[in-house]
C-alpha cells in the first residue's frame, strides 16, 4: 500500500502540489492586479480564463522540473563508468526533502479529493443529460421559431432546441454539441414576450460564447487543484464576468438595458424568496442590475480586489513558511534546555555514526538531494528517522519485515570487502570494482585476465552487464591493474560509451590544465611518476602535483626530471608537502601535474580522439536535442579531461564526446 | 388530500405536457411528445388511462374525445421529486455545470425590494 507513495513520481507530485501553494497565490495576485485596472467585462473574463488555464500549466511545468531524471547523460563521463563519487557535495536542485515527513501523505489525500470531486462532477453531468430528456416538453411552435430568429440576431448558426421543463425553476443552458435551453413550465406564458426574449437572448449568448464547454473545463481544473482557495476565487471571477458578458450581449442586441434589468428582476421574483438566514446583501444579481442601470457600486464592493489580494498574500506567506528548512523548527534554546542529555549527544556526535553511514554505507546510492537533506538534520531522532525512511523508500516489498534492497546492499558491501581489497588494505568497497559492484550489482559475466595478454601488459578484467537501467544494454566495464598490486582501476571502454552517448556543453572560463601520470613511491618518500613523452615538453620543475594514493590526496611539486626517455615515458620525481599515509608507500599512485592555468578560454570535455592543436570534427547537438550534425573544429591546448576550442564552437553548444568513428561517413545523425 | 405515488419518468413527460398546455386530449399530448421523440399513440393512451386510475390525472368524459388534466399543480412535483436522486444531484453539482441567467443562489426579500426600487428610480429619472 505504501510503496507507490515513495516512487519518484509520487514524490514529485507531492512537491508539485506543495509548490502550487505559492504558485497559485502568485497567479491570483497577478490577476487581482490586472482586474484592478481592467474595466471591460470581456477583458476581465479573458484575464481570469488565462489565469485559471495557467494554474494547471504551471503545475505541469513544476512537475517536469522536480521529477528526478532517470537517464541524464550530462557531465563528461557516461554514467556507466561514473557512479557518484565519494562525498560528493553537489548542491540540491530543490529543497524538497525537508518536507519528507508530510509528502507521503499529501498525494493520497489529494488523489482521494480529486477522485471524489470528479465523481461528483460526473454524476452532475449525467444528471444534466437526464434533465434534457426527462420531464420536458416541446414549447408551442411559435416559440421555437422565435428562438431561431433571436439566434440569427446574435449570429449563432448552431441549431438550438427550446424545451419546457418541470424540473427547473430558472432558464438554463445545457449541452455543447446539441445545446438545449430549458425554461420553467410557466415562463413562456407567464412573462411579457419582450422580457422572455431578453432572457432567451442571455441564454443564446452563453451558447454562442461556448460557455458550457469552458465551464466543464473550469470544473476539471477546480477538481484537480481543489485545495487552493485561489483556484476557487479565480473560477468565481470567471463565472461572474461571464454573466456580465452575456448581459452586455443581450442588451446590445435588444437595445434596452432597463427592460432587460426588469426581466431579470421579474424572473428572480417569480422564483420565490430565499430563506433570510441564507441570504446576504450584495449578491451577484444585485451587482448585475446595478451594473446594467449604471448605478455606483457601494463602497465595500470596490474594496473586494484589495481583499482578494490580501487573501492571496496571506496564502503566499503561509506557503513560504511551510517551505522553511526544518532546523528552524528547533530553536537552539530548546536544545539547551535538555542539559542533562547533552553529554550523551556529544559522544554520539564525536563517534558520528551518521557520517559513516552517509560516506560509507550508502555513499554510492544516496541521491544528491537526499545527501543535502541528511546534512541539514540535527538530532539523533531526525537522523534515525531519515535512515529508516531512506531504506523504506527503496524497499521493493513494503509491508513485509524484510527489506530485500537493504539486505542486498549490505551483502554487496561485504562481498567487495572480501574480494576486492588490495594488499594496501584499501577497503574493497572503495576500489573501482567495489564501486561498480555496489552500484550495479554482480555483473552477468566476468572475463578475468590476471596475467594480462598480448594486447594488455597489465592484469585486467572485463565485466559485462546485460542491462543497467538508465545506462544501456550490454554495458562492458573494464578494469586494469597497472601496478600489479591487486588494486584494479576502471578504464574507459568503447562498449560502455556506445551504450550511452557521452555529451558535454562548451563552456567559457578558466581552464586548469593538468597532465596525468601513474607512478610509485620510492624508498626515500618521494614519488616517481612515469610521464608520457609527448606531454613532457610542458612539464617543468616546480610545478604543483596532487598525488592520489587511494587513501587520500597529498600535494607536492616536481623537483627532478630524468634526462632520458624509457619505454615512451620520462621519469619525473615529486617531493611531497606532507608525509604519505601509513601503508600507502607499497602501492602505486595516480598523480596530476598542474602544467598551466589558462585564465579565460573556451573549452569542452575532451572527445576520445581529440588531439591538442589539431583540426578535427565533432557532432554538435541541434536545438531540438534529437539530432546532431558534424562540424569542423580547431582544437587548442588540452588537459586530461578538457580541451580548448579555438574555432568551430561557441559556449553553450552541446556536443557528443563519445567515440564516433563508427559514424565516419555520416554528416548528421539522430539521437534515440 | 389523497397520497399519490411518485410519477415515473414516462408519466412525468405526460404531466409536463398537461401542465404546459393545460387540459388536453390524448391526441394533443401524443402530438406534443412525438414532436420531441418517437412515441406510439396507443402507448400514450394506455399510460394516461393508468394514470387516471391512479389518480394522477383527471378525466373529463363529457365530450366524445376525453379531456385529461393533471390532478395536482406543477408545484406538487417539486416536493414529490425532492427525494429523487436526479433532483438532488441537480441541486448541487449539476447546477454548477449549467449556464443560466440567474445564479443558483436565490435573492432575499430585501435584495428584491432593492432591485425594484432601483428600477423605479431609473424609470422616473428616464422620464
Amino acid at each position: 500500500m505504501t510503496h507507490w507513495m515513495h516512487t519518484p513520481s509520487a514524490q514529485a507530485l507531492g512537491l508539485t502540489l506543495f509548490h502550487f501553494l505559492w504558485e497559485g497565490a502568485a497567479i491570483a495576485a497577478v490577476l487581482a492586479l490586472a482586474l484592478a485596472t481592467l474595466k471591460s467585462s470581456r477583458a476581465r473574463y479573458a484575464a481570469a480564463c488565462v489565469a485559471l488555464a495557467a494554474m494547471p500549466l504551471v503545475c505541469g511545468m513544476t512537475f517536469e522540473r522536480v521529477l528526478p531524471r532517470q537517464t541524464l547523460p550530462a557531465g563528461p563521463l557516461p554514467r556507466a563508468i561514473a557512479p557518484p563519487p565519494l562525498g560528493s557535495d553537489s548542491p540540491a536542485l530543490h529543497r524538497g526533502l525537508q518536507a519528507s515527513d508530510v509528502l507521503p501523505y499529501v498525494v493520497p489525500i489529494w488523489l482521494t479529493g480529486v477522485l471524489l470531486l470528479h465523481a461528483r462532477t460526473l454524476a452532475g453531468w449525467a444528471a444534466t443529460r437526464r434533465l434534457q430528456r426527462n420531464g420536458v416538453c416541446a414549447p408551442p411552435a411559435r416559440w421555437q421559431q422565435r428562438l431561431g430568429q433571436l439566434a440569427a440576431g446574435v449570429r449563432l448558426s448552431k441549431p438550438v432546441v427550446l424545451l419546457e421543463s418541470c424540473r427547473v425553476d430558472v432558464p438554463l443552458v445545457a449541452g455543447y454539441l446539441r445545446p438545449v435551453i430549458l425554461v420553467p413550465l410557466d415562463l413562456l406564458s407567464g412573462l411579457p414576450a419582450g422580457q422572455v426574449e431578453a432572457i432567451l437572448l442571455h441564454e443564446l449568448a452563453h451558447i454562442r460564447r461556448r460557455d458550457y464547454l469552458i465551464n466543464l473545463l473550469q470544473a476539471v481544473v477546480e477538481n484537480l487543484l481543489f485545495y487552493h482557495p485561489a483556484v476557487w476565487w479565480v473560477s468565481g471571477v470567471i463565472r461572474a464576468e461571464r454573466e456580465h458578458c452575456c448581459d452586455d450581449l443581450a442588451v446590445a442586441v435588444q437595445g434596452n438595458a432597463f427592460e432587460y434589468a426588469s426581466a431579470l428582476t421579474a424572473l428572480e421574483t417569480r422564483r420565490g424568496v430565499a430563506e433570510p438566514a441564507l441570504a446576504a446583501t450584495g449578491g451577484d444579481l444585485m451587482k448585475r442590475i446595478r451594473r446594467l442601470l449604471n448605478r455606483p457600486e457601494p463602497r465595500h464592493t470596490a474594496f473586494t480586489p484589495a481583499l482578494a489580494a490580501g487573501i492571496v498574500i496571506l496564502t503566499a506567506a503561509a506557503a513560504l513558511t511551510a517551505w522553511q528548512p526544518k532546523p528552524q523548527d528547533q530553536p537552539p534554546a530548546a536544545q539547551q534546555k535538555q542539559g542533562d542529555v547533552l553529554p550523551k549527544k556529544l559522544i554520539a556526535v564525536g563517534a558520528d555514526p551518521y557520517r559513516k553511514w552517509l560516506n560509507e554505507d550508502v555513499a554510492y546510492i544516496i541521491t544528491d538531494e537526499e545527501r543535502a537533506a541528511f546534512k541539514k538534520l540535527q538530532t539523533d531522532e531526525e537522523h534515525e528517522h531519515f535512515i529508516e525512511q531512506f531504506w523504506l523508500r527503496r524497499d521493493p516489498t513494503p509491508g513485509t519485515a524484510e527489506n530485500e534492497f537493504k539486505e542486498e546492499h549490505y551483502r554487496r558491501i561485504a562481498y567487495t570487502v572480501a574480494h576486492f581489497t588490495p594488499a594496501s588494505g584499501l577497503p574493497g568497497w572503495k576500489t573501482d570494482r567495489g564501486r561498480v559492484y555496489i552500484t550495479y550489482g554482480p555483473p552477468d559475466e566476468i572475463e578475468s585476465h590476471p596475467n594480462g595478454n598480448a594486447a594488455h601488459a597489465f592484469p585486467y578484467e572485463q565485466w559485462m552487464y546485460k542491462l543497467i537501467a538508465g545506462v544501456g544494454t550490454n554495458v562492458i566495464v573494464e578494469f586494469d591493474d597497472p601496478n600489479r598490486n591487486g588494486e584494479y582501476h576502471m578504464t574507459a571502454d568503447a562498449s560502455a560509451q556506445r551504450a550511452s552517448v557521452w555529451m558535454d556543453t562548451v563552456k567559457r572560463g578558466p581552464l586548469n590544465r593538468k597532465v596525468r601520470a601513474l607512478g610509485t613511491v620510492a624508498d626515500d618518500g618521494t614519488v616517481r611518476l612515469q610521464v608520457p613523452e609527448p606531454v613532457m615538453k610542458e612539464v617543468a620543475i616546480g610545478q604543483n602535483v596532487s598525488v592520489d594514493t587511494g587513501s587520500g590526496v597529498v600535494a607536492g611539486h616536481v623537483f627532478r626530471i630524468a634526462p632520458e626517455v624509457q619505454n615512451g615515458t620520462v621519469g619525473v620525481s615529486v617531493t611531497l608537502n606532507a608525509p604519505l599515509p601509513a601503508g600507502a608507500a607499497a602501492k602505486g599512485v595516480d598523480a596530476a601535474i598542474d602544467i598551466e592555468n589558462v585564465p579565460d578560454t573556451v573549452y569542452v570535455g575532451r572527445p576520445v580522439n581529440a588531439l591538442a592543436n589539431s583540426d578535427g570534427t565533432i557532432f554538435k547537438i541541434e536545438p531540438d536535442g534529437k539530432h546532431a550534425v558534424r562540424v569542423p573544429v580547431h582544437f587548442g591546448r588540452a588537459s586530461v579531461n578538457q580541451i580548448e576550442v579555438v574555432t568551430g564552437l561557441v559556449p553553450g553548444d552541446r556536443v557528443i564526446l563519445s567515440d564516433m568513428s563508427a559514424y565516419a561517413n555520416y554528416e548528421r545523425i539522430e539521437l534515440k | 388530500m389523497q397520497e399519490l405515488p411518485r410519477p415515473t419518468d414516462a408519466e412525468l413527460d405526460i404531466l409536463t405536457v398537461l401542465w404546459s398546455r393545460g387540459p388536453a386530449t390524448v391526441r394533443d399530448v401524443h402530438e406534443t411528445i412525438s414532436a420531441r421523440r418517437p412515441a406510439q399513440y396507443t402507448t400514450i393512451l394506455k399510460l394516461m388511462q393508468i394514470m387516471a386510475d391512479k389518480g394522477l390525472l383527471l378525466r373529463d368524459e363529457t365530450q366524445r374525445a376525453h379531456i385529461y388534466s393533471a390532478a395536482r399543480p406543477r408545484e406538487w412535483t417539486q416536493s414529490q421529486l425532492a427525494g429523487d436522486l436526479l433532483q438532488r444531484a441537480f441541486g448541487g453539482s449539476a447546477r454548477s455545470l449549467l449556464m443560466g441567467a440567474l445564479s443558483a443562489r436565490k435573492a432575499s426579500r430585501k435584495e428584491l425590494d432593492e432591485m425594484r426600487r432601483m428600477l423605479d428610480e431609473y424609470e422616473k429619472g428616464a422620464k
